[in-house]
C-alpha cells in the first residue's frame, strides 16, 4: 500500500455507541474546504416487505478496521479530497439510527460527492461487517455481496 | 514434502510431517452452525484454506452449502481457497458482507 499521501488525521473507526454526526462532520471540516458531503446510512423499518424490529451488526473487526483504511487511501489516491471520516457502528441498532456515517471535505464539491460514493459502495461489498435483521416472526441474516476474492492457483492443490 | 492425503485425517499418519497449528474465526451464520466464534486447530503444515474447510464440512454437513457463497480470509487479507496455512495464521470464512 502506499504511503506517500499527506498525513490523515482521518477519522476511521468502529463504534458501539450511537454516532454523532455533527462532531463526525468538524471533523473533516476546514477553512480551506468548500464543500464537505456526508452519507447518513440508517436502519430501515422494513425489509423484502416485512416489518423490521431492530438490527444487529457483527465484524470481523481488526479486518474491517484495516478495510477501512484501505478505502481512505483510495479516496485520497483516486479523489482531490481532504479528509475523510467513516464510521460504522456495531451492535443492536433500532429503527432510524445511523449504522454507517460517511463525510469527506474537499476544495470543490464533485470530488468530495464522487468521493463519498465510491465510500459507501466500496464498503458495502469488501468490508468484514453482517446485520441480522430481526422481524416479528423471525430473523435473518441480511443477503450481501461477495467480496473479490484473489484468484486460485492450481500449484497448493496437488492432485490426489 | 511428504505426500500425503489432505482427504481426511485418519491418512495423515502415512510419512512425520509438520504440523502447524492455526486460528479459526466464523462469523454471521457460520458462527450459529459452528457453535463457536473462534477455534484452534491443527493440520499439515502448507495444508491449503479448502482443506480446513471440508474439516469444518466433514464436522458440520451444513456449512457445505455456503461454500459457494463464501470467501476465505487469511491474516485479515482476503485470500484464495489454495492458500497454504502455517503455524500462526488467522483464518476466517466470510459470508457475504452486509454492512453499512
Amino acid at each position: 500500500m502506499a504511503m506517500k499521501k499527506a498525513p490523515q488525521p482521518d477519522l476511521l473507526a468502529l463504534v458501539l455507541d450511537p454516532i454523532d454526526h455533527v462532531s463526525i462532520t468538524q471533523h473533516v471540516r476546514a477553512a480551506e474546504d468548500g464543500a464537505v458531503v456526508t452519507f447518513d446510512g440508517c436502519v430501515r423499518n422494513h425489509s423484502q416487505g416485512r416489518g423490521t424490529l431492530y438490527l444487529d451488526y457483527e465484524a470481523y473487526e481488526t479486518m474491517a478496521l484495516a478495510k477501512i483504511r484501505e478505502i481512505a487511501e483510495q479516496l485520497h489516491e483516486k479523489f482531490p479530497i481532504h479528509l475523510v471520516a467513516i464510521v460504522h457502528r456495531l451492535g443492536r441498532l433500532q429503527i432510524g439510527e445511523t449504522s454507517v456515517y460517511i463525510a469527506v471535505s474537499s476544495e470543490h464539491r464533485p470530488a468530495a460527492f464522487e468521493a463519498c460514493r465510491y465510500a459507501i459502495d466500496t464498503l458495502k461489498r469488501t468490508v468484514p461487517i453482517w446485520k441480522k435483521e430481526y422481524f416479528e416472526d423471525g430473523a435473518v441474516w441480511a443477503d450481501g455481496e461477495m467480496p473479490p476474492a484473489p484468484p486460485e492457483t492450481r500449484a497448493a492443490n496437488p492432485a490426489s | 514434502m511428504a505426500r500425503c492425503s489432505l482427504a481426511g485425517y485418519n491418512s495423515l499418519v502415512t510419512l512425520p510431517m509438520q504440523t502447524a497449528r492455526v486460528k479459526v474465526l466464523f462469523f454471521g451464520r457460520l458462527k450459529e452452525i459452528v457453535g463457536r466464534a473462534e477455534d484452534s486447530v491443527e493440520l499439515p503444515d502448507g495444508a491449503p484454506i479448502e482443506f480446513l474447510f471440508s474439516r469444518y464440512g466433514a464436522a458440520h454437513p451444513e456449512l457445505t452449502p455456503f461454500r459457494a457463497s463464501l470467501v476465505a480470509s487469511r491474516n485479515q487479507e482476503f485470500a484464495a481457497w489454495s492458500t497454504p496455512l502455517h503455524s500462526g495464521d488467522e483464518v476466517a470464512f466470510l459470508p457475504p458482507v452486509s454492512g453499512g
